[in-house]
């Protein structure tokens, strides 16, 4: 692992990852949760004319790779839109799938246990489900979208409660959800450009950021990890960029993106000597002036920077995982005090 | 004739894609000429975003296959509220025919048609300066490899003659001293991005967006004549010229008249044919030399003018697949979210002969009665009816709880086929049209018409038979 910054809360670790439709890759990977063991879970979204791009793929930050489960359909163990994961207490794997409108869960190894949920808008009933997470009694809390909130569950899918907001300042279709040590939810509230705190009885604590592109302010933000020390890491997706905000929600850092080639990449340009030659001469940092001046036509153009970072994921270590959906690809940070 | 609702939904269904009652009826109250200058003028648009499309669909927003760049146009010309705006643009895609077959590279697609959505509407010379610019047309027309010393004539010639002028208004020196005007005109890593294209590669991270680069090292900075002119002509200078050509304003004011009016032959055969309505074409040519080359101005004078209004008109052309299914999925609202449908609705596009983003040469799509055969007359009766008649859809659903609220429409077979008729679109049909639907609505067949039960499954099913008729078909 190698070191670039030397400023800041974070310096960039590493790249995993690259583009594949099936096997060692990802394809529009869209989150990543990462088990006590080490052991990540990539969930490929994948093209919606191309099933067999959808999986969880099963490696490690150094690049091993373990294969993958799941895949594209409504029979058990299947999914449609997966969206996102998290992992109980027990070390068993939770997807959602959004056109599905359930939660399917899996052991550890892959093997399909069961799943839980039906389309609609009463009490524990869903519509279009995204962000997921654990508190410390395995209760489940998600991100339940285009009902614009929240809901409670046991891990088997028993309705515990919902919640909003406060008054009308409701959530507008919430994405990305966490649970920080002290049981709070932070939810990224998607549509309102925001990351608000909840206890977890479902009362708002607080409200961070507003729409914008100055520090602090968010695009469209999709997924929150909270560390221990209560730092608070946003996917400001819409921004292409990663803020860390500090347990006040005062800016901190933000983070561009600074991509290398991953193990897994190398071996590709190892194998394929012209392609790798032909991208050795050419210059993939070119500052242009953008027809539409937009972060997202920015990092389109260029590769190191993030491309629809996704999902923001910390390991027990404190390593921070950004998964960046356009670029097939995550970008490992740590801090740089630890 | 200013609040004419028939007149303002024969605008709506040639300047944009169609709308239902409703919709015309609110343009209708602020009469013809303004339809007209809000459509040339739309404001702010009101449209499915694109990070709420790119939420959904990430292949929306990383572009690495050949459909992406045509799902999302669709929903754009399903959900905007600037259709002309689209519509303009599908007009000049017909004609700047781009196709992945050869680009191979979603995204260069997708920022073609960003471009010709942003200029397709101004100055017709800016127009073409941003089209010799653009990365998805230099690779097309391999300008890439069009060099000082050797020149590569592909993109000269095609701009001279399916671009801008048509065959016999030039000569083959002229072609070759274009080509020299646009030497050095590339795109940035030419031979990095060439070749990823080449293999179809997205390894390893994706696709990399392309942009102009100019290389004056590349550039044959020579005398050249062109067009009876002499000088160091640059790319910018040659379109200068083509711009002043009595020869491009006809060539883009019969194009405008095909597209908008009257479908005109193939255009190989314009040479050797007269346009049915010259003295439209002399109009329309006058207009551009007087706005500066402005293609709004051209449209105003159109849409405004006795041959684009006339009844002779309306119906006379068949609605290409894109229109057809652009209008379609307006009038069901179905995509008031993004939906995975996205994929089907595009394909049927497709499967009736219009594949966006991937004409089948450079010439574009042969237009008018060509978009029928057999195969593709069911694929497009087949696919409008079945969307019109699910009742589950929003837009569906709303006609119908309209059409239901008064009894008066359903009090007859006549009432009830003159209300869907107007619902669909203020549509008018002929007398055989009529009486098929007459016939059907008089069937009792399972759903007999019944005043004092639920209309609601016939009123769905008379909507699905005007959706297979040739006038919905037809704009």
């Amino acid at each position: 692992m190698k070191t670039t910054k030397t400023t800041g809360l974070l310096e960039y670790r590493l790249t995993m990852g690259m583009t594949v439709m099936e096997g060692q890759g990802f394809y529009y990977p869209v989150d990543t949760t990462i088990a006590a063991d080490g052991r990540m879970y990539v969930i490929s979204r994948s093209r919606d004319e191309v099933a067999r791009g959808v999986r969880v793929t099963m490696c490690t930050v150094d690049g091993e790779y373990f294969g993958n489960f799941g895949g594209f359909g409504d029979e058990d163990g299947q999914f449609v839109w997966p969206c996102c994961s998290a992992i109980d207490s027990l070390g068993r794997f939770y997807l959602t799938d959004e056109e599905l409108h359930r939660i399917v869960v899996f052991d550890r190894s892959g093997k399909f246990l069961y799943r839980w949920g039906e389309h609609g808008s009463a009490d524990g009933e869903l519509d279009t489900p995204s962000g997921i997470a654990f508190d410390s009694h395995d209760d489940i809390y998600v991100a339940d979208t285009y009902n614009n909130r929240v809901q409670k569950f046991t891990n088997n899918g028993r309705f515990l409660m919902s919640f909003s907001g406060p008054g009308e300042d409701t959530m507008s279709l919430p994405w990305g959800l966490t649970i920080d040590s002290y049981d709070n939810l932070y939810v990224a509230d998607w549509g309102n450009d925001s990351i608000r705190k909840f206890s977890s009885d479902g009362i708002e604590l607080a409200c961070f950021g507003t729409a914008g592109k100055n520090d602090g302010e968010f695009c469209r933000p999709s997924s929150v990890a909270v560390d221990s020390d209560g730092y608070i890491y946003v996917a400001d997706w819409g921004n292409e960029r990663v803020q860390v905000l500090n347990s006040e929600g005062v800016f901190v850092e933000k983070l561009r993106g600074e991509a290398t080639i991953s193990s897994w990449a190398q071996n590709f340009l190892n194998i394929n000597v012209e392609e790798a030659s032909a991208r050795n001469k050419a210059d993939l940092n070119l500052q242009i002036e953008y027809v539409e001046d937009t972060p997202h036509e920015e990092s389109s153009h260029i590769e190191k920077y993030f491309w629809s970072p996704t999902s923001v994921a910390l390991d027990k270590n404190g390593l921070l995982y950004v998964t960046e959906t356009n670029r097939h690809r995550i970008q490992v940070y740590a801090r740089r005090d630890r | 004739m200013d609040n004419d609702i028939g007149l303002i939904a024969h605008l709506m269904r040639r300047a944009g894609f169609g709308a239902n009652r409703e919709q015309i009826g609110v343009h209708a109250d602020g009469g013809y000429r303004d339809t007209v200058e809000a459509l040339l003028s739309p404001g702010e648009e009101d449209r499915m975003g694109d990070h709420l499309i790119r939420r959904f669909h990430p292949e929306l927003s990383g572009m690495m296959g050949p459909n992406a760049p045509g799902q999302n146009w669709l929903y754009r010309m399903a959900t905007t509220s600037a259709p002309l705006r689209e519509k303009m643009a599908l007009f000049w895609h017909g004609i700047f025919a781009t196709g992945y077959a050869k680009v191979i590279h979603g995204k260069a697609l997708s920022d073609q048609t960003r471009m010709l959505r942003t200029f397709g509407m101004g100055s017709f010379k800016d127009l073409l300066i941003q089209l010799s610019k653009d990365p998805a047309m230099i690779i097309w027309l391999d300008n890439q490899d069009n060099h000082k010393g050797a020149i590569n004539e592909n993109f000269g010639r095609e701009l001279l003659e399916l671009f801008t002028m048509g065959v016999g208004n030039y000569t083959e020196r002229d072609i070759k001293e274009c080509a020299r005007a646009f030497t050095g005109w590339t795109i940035a890593n030419r031979d990095y991005m060439e070749l990823r294209s080449q293999r179809d590669s997205d390894w390893p991270y994706g696709r990399i967006a392309w942009h102009f680069e100019y290389h004056p090292e590349d550039h044959d900075d020579g005398e050249k004549e062109f067009l009876g002119q002499r000088g160091k002509f640059n790319g910018e200078d040659i379109i200068h010229i083509i711009c002043q050509q009595e020869a491009t304003a006809r060539f883009i004011s019969r194009h405008l008249y095909s597209f908008f009016v009257s479908d005109e032959p193939p255009v190989p055969e314009w040479r050797y044919t007269s346009p049915a309505n010259p003295e439209a074409i002399d109009q329309l040519t006058r207009v551009y030399f007087d706005s500066n080359y402005d293609i709004s101005a051209m449209l105003r004078v159109l849409f405004n003018a006795k041959y684009f209004q006339s009844q002779d008109s309306w119906y006379s052309k068949v609605k290409s697949p894109v229109e057809l299914v652009a209008g379609v999925l307006r009038l069901t609202g179905e995509f008031n979210r993004p939906r995975r449908e996205i994929i089907d609705r595009y394909f049927q596009a497709s499967y009736m002969g219009q594949f966006l983003n991937n004409p089948p040469s450079v010439e574009g799509w042969h237009q008018g009665t060509d978009w029928l055969d057999t195969g593709t007359l069911v694929e497009r009766v087949n696919f409008a009816s079945q969307q019109i008649g699910d009742s589950n859809k929003p837009g569906i659903r709303e006609m119908i709880e309209r059409i239901s609220s008064t009894p008066d429409n359903v009090a007859t077979p006549e009432n009830l086929i003159r209300v869907c008729l107007e619902e669909m679109g203020v549509i008018s049909v002929e007398e055989d049209t009529m009486k098929v639907l007459m016939d059907f609505a008089s069937q009792g067949n399972n759903h007999p018409l019944n005043a004092k039960s639920d209309n609601r499954q016939k009123i769905s099913e008379v909507l699905q038979m005007v959706a297979s008729t040739k006038e919905f078909q037809r704009s």
